[in-house]
């Protein structure tokens, strides 16, 4: 029952599905509640002992280098010196607060820890010393810490900067316990989607390895549908061995109807049998032959975080304790306590740095696994799935196909029409079983997918339209969540505009463009590229230059410039980068910088090679070979400006995605003369 | 059986030869800095520098190191003095999550140890190895100039 309300709570729409059965009710999974901050329970976050302050981070650190933001935002606003101020990584013993998602921490953020730190710095003012602050109210203007000056604006030493090149530990991976043992939960080589489990193993080989400890059958939840075997060992290296010395036979039910992915979601294949259901933008195009009419096709793709999935768990007099870096602590201890039947209490868990999570540490896995391979050993156990497991039990980038087109009129865009298939993202398959996803399809489709397709553009009779199919691979949050593939079919198909009408890609954006801080950023990007002066082609190489720009969550402002030179064979190199950026006031300007020129990496990556292989149905690649990321000798140099600003602070950690892969695919057109359409590009569709 | 580990010699005990020396370093010697990020050699998370030469401790035996010298992150500072790549890498705030970077520097120290004015070239050929899907490559590059200019 408790959990019938909390679903309510979290989405009204899903009564009804609820109600039809009460025999799922036991199969509804834990809802994540995602409170917004408030200045009086920030105060929580932060206290005074002896002259010292101790700063909780409420947000999971995974390199936005947020704990160095609001360290920045309380020291400023306590009137404290950098060094008077601890900073603790948060664990569930603190009230609840909302996963580190969607770029918000500094936005959401920002204002509530200065109120607190405002009420604190007042009441030790006042000569308190003990007891609790209570926050009074007071108009923004007044915070210190959201005003430029001193640390506003600076760029300290980062928060664990030090441990970082010590190698001091900070990771889930870095805790070590006394007798801890070493796990691995094992599942069959299939999708997720279907029911799997282990049929027959042998047991005598798998003892027979030196290093082993434990066979364990009750091995916590299921991957989607796939059931594992646990094995435990006292090192870690014996895993593999034990692994392979058990030679598991599963037992596999089925096939995936979807298994042929790019067939799943072809958009045309859909347009063929009607309108799509979910709109984001509904004006109605004129009937009529296109200017513009480009299908692009972005494929699966993995997060490839350097650290793997990683928990440490250890149980003591039936309660749990786990070590993890995980965007969302309160949700796993919450899951925790589901899976293993403790109440909320019992479960604590450590939110560690994270080596890197891109909207990928939002889910319970890893934590489940390590917890319930502690409890049988008895033991602290520590779990780090290997490279093959982040690739076939992760959750991944959906892949997406789309059908954009344009009409011109005059010079303008009159008629526009962008519709799209992909896969879940916000209400992830990872998560949510059939039915469940079947209500959220209904009544809500799923808004990550349509992130970034509403064209910050004014676009004459403009729809937008989009589907989401459930694929034998799961598929959810990854960096921008839709807005990243929708800004490069969106950016792509407004450079054909500007082509087919004849105008300055650049000219023909600002003609189109009604937001002032868009048209600014876009600008300013003209300027510090020298658009119109591009650099002159070398021997042998065809080069061009392209522009994009986007708007994400409606906050956040960037534009982007690239070059690009495409040897006789096609092959593409990047030359340089450009980024200009506006996301309101800026806390710290370097860490800003940072995330753009990630962002500018990641662009890069979308459009040269980020692709998750599949075959029947489920990811075929096991390392980094398989699904490459960008290396040092391919990121051109970047280059970023900040738009100094005074609006409220925004979110910075997604926002140059919608900008970035558009500038470098136009400046492949550019080059080449050839739209890329279907990414990562090939370099036989380009040679000369 | 014995190694050099950051300037001491300390014992392989038996029963952990045959683990790969990343294993060994981690949860044996709790030595922190050097990550597991694949395990087959193709992220360099994991490396060190033994004898002198940057390598994958993931795909090193733990036996393979009897009697060498290795050298991991949490030995390069001497007294309280970050090494000049460390101090380099604060100062152009290099690290975004960080996991990636104790290999990047030990790739970076073994680069310039042998390299002391690495041009771009080599800069590329010893640190394409080492993946960062932070983005953080830029920054590695001005790092190691940096680094590099200080002992110019
Ligand atoms: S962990 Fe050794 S190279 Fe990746
Ligand atoms: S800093 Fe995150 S992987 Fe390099």
């Amino acid at each position: 029952m408790k959990r019938r309300t909390l679903l309510i709570a979290a989405a009204g729409g899903l009564v009804a599905a609820i109600g039809a059965g009460a025999g799922v009710l036991s199969q509804v999974p834990v809802i994540p509640k995602r409170p917004g901050p408030s200045a009086q329970g920030a105060l929580g976050w932060i206290a005074h002992r002896d002259g010292r302050f101790a700063l909780t981070l409420p947000r999971a650190e995974m390199g936005q280098n947020i704990a160095t933001a609001l360290k920045q935002i309380a020291c400023t606003e306590l009137g404290a010196a950098w060094d008077a101020v601890d900073l603790r990584m948060h664990e569930t013993t603190m009230p609840r607060v909302k996963a580190t998602v969607g770029s918000e921490s500094v936005q959401l953020f920002a204002a509530p820890l200065a109120l607190a730190c405002a009420a604190l710095r007042d009441a030790l003012a006042a000569g308190r010393v003990t007891g609790a602050v209570t926050v009074t109210e007071r108009p923004l203007a007044e915070l210190r810490a959201l005003r430029p000056g001193g640390l506003i604006g600076g760029s300290p030493e980062i928060v664990h900067g030090r441990e970082i090149v010590t190698g001091a530990p900070l990771y889930a991976g870095d805790v070590r316990r006394p007798g801890m043992l070493f796990g691995r939960v094992l599942r069959a080589p299939a999708s997720t989607e279907l029911p799997s489990r282990p049929l027959r193993w042998n047991e005598a080989a798998a003892r027979a390895v030196p290093g082993f400890a434990a066979l364990v059958e009750d091995c916590g939840p299921p991957v989607g549908k796939a059931r594992g075997l646990g094995i435990v060992a006292h090192r870690p290296g014996a895993l593999d061995a034990i692994a392979a010395a058990l030679q598991v036979e599963w037992e596999i039910e089925g096939s995936h109807p979807r298994s042929d992915i790019a067939r799943a979601i072809d958009v045309d294949a859909s347009l063929a049998e009607g309108a799509l259901p979910h709109a984001v933008l509904d004006g109605a195009p004129e009937a009529g032959a296109w200017d513009v009419d480009l299908r692009i096709d972005i494929p699966l793709a993995a997060h490839g975080s350097i650290e793997p999935r990683t928990a440490v768990a250890e149980w003591s007099e039936g309660a749990l304790a786990v070590w993890t870096g995980t965007q969302d602590a309160f949700y796993i201890r919450d899951v925790l306590a589901d899976a293993f039947g403790l109440e909320a209490g019992a479960v604590t868990v450590q939110s560690c740095r994270i080596g890197g999570s891109f909207g990928g540490r939002t889910l319970c896995m890893v934590e489940a696994e390590a917890a319930a391979l502690a409890r049988a050993a008895r033991a602290p156990v520590k779990v780090v799935w290997t490279r093959a497991q982040e690739l076939a039990l992760g959750f991944h980038r959906p892949p997406s196909s789309h059908r954009i087109r344009a009409r011109l009129e005059d010079g303008r865009i009159s008629d526009w029409d962008h519709t799209q298939i992909s896969s879940h993202i916000l209400f992830t398959a990872a998560a949510m079983p059939r039915w469940m996803q079947a209500a959220t399809d209904l009544v809500a489709g799923d808004p990550g997918v349509a992130r970034g397709m509403a064209a910050p553009y004014v676009l004459g009779r403009a729809r937008a339209a989009y589907d989401a199919i459930r694929l034998p691979v799961h598929t959810g949050p990854w960096r921008g969540l839709g807005a990243g593939p929708n800004g490069l079919a969106v950016e792509s198909a407004i450079d054909e505009a500007a082509i087919a009408a004849g105008v300055d890609p650049l000219s023909f954006r600002l003609a189109h463009i009604g937001d002032p801080r868009l048209a600014a950023v876009v600008a300013r990007a003209g300027e510090i590229s020298s658009w119109g002066d591009p650099p002159k082609p070398a021997q042998g190489m065809r080069t061009g230059r392209g522009l994009a720009c986007g708007i994400y969550k409606a906050a956040s402002y960037a534009a982007a410039v690239a070059d690009v030179a495409v040897d006789a064979r096609g092959h593409v190199r990047l030359t340089r980068l450009w980024c200009v950026h506006d996301c309101g006031l800026v806390i710290n300007p370097d860490q800003v910088r940072a995330q753009c020129e990630g962002n500018l990496v990641w662009s890069l990556g979308m459009v040269l090679l980020d692709s998750l292989p599949i075959e029947q149905g489920r990811v075929s690649a096991g390392t980094f070979a398989d699904a490459p990321i960008p290396r040092l000798s391919e990121v051109p140099p970047l280059s970023v400006e900040l738009i100094e600003s005074r609006h409220p602070p925004s979110g910075a950690g997604e926002t140059a995605i919608v900008a970035g892969p558009g500038a470098i695919a136009n400046a492949l057109r550019a080059a080449t003369g050839r739209r890329p359409m279907r990414f990562p590009v090939r370099a036989e569709e380009f040679r000369a | 059986m014995n190694l050099v580990l950051n300037g001491e010699s300390r014992e392989i005990p038996s029963d952990w030869t045959d683990e790969p020396l990343l294993h060994l370093l981690r949860e044996h010697f709790g030595l922190t800095g050097p990550k597991f990020g694949c395990g087959v050699g193709l992220c360099g998370a994991c490396t060190v520098i033994i004898d002198g030469v940057a390598t994958r401790a993931c795909i090193t035996r733990a036996a393979d190191v009897e009697g060498l010298t290795v050298r991991t992150i949490e030995g390069l500072a001497e007294g309280g003095a970050l090494h000049r790549v460390q101090q380099a890498w604060l100062d152009l705030a290099v690290p975004q999550c960080g996991y990636c970077q104790a290999g990047q520097i030990m790739a970076a120290v073994a680069l310039l140890d042998s390299v002391p004015d690495p041009a771009a070239d080599d800069i590329a050929a010893a640190m394409d190895g080492n993946l960062c899907r932070c983005g953080t490559s830029a920054r590695i590059r001005a790092a190691i100039l940096r680094a590099a200019e200080g002992v110019r």
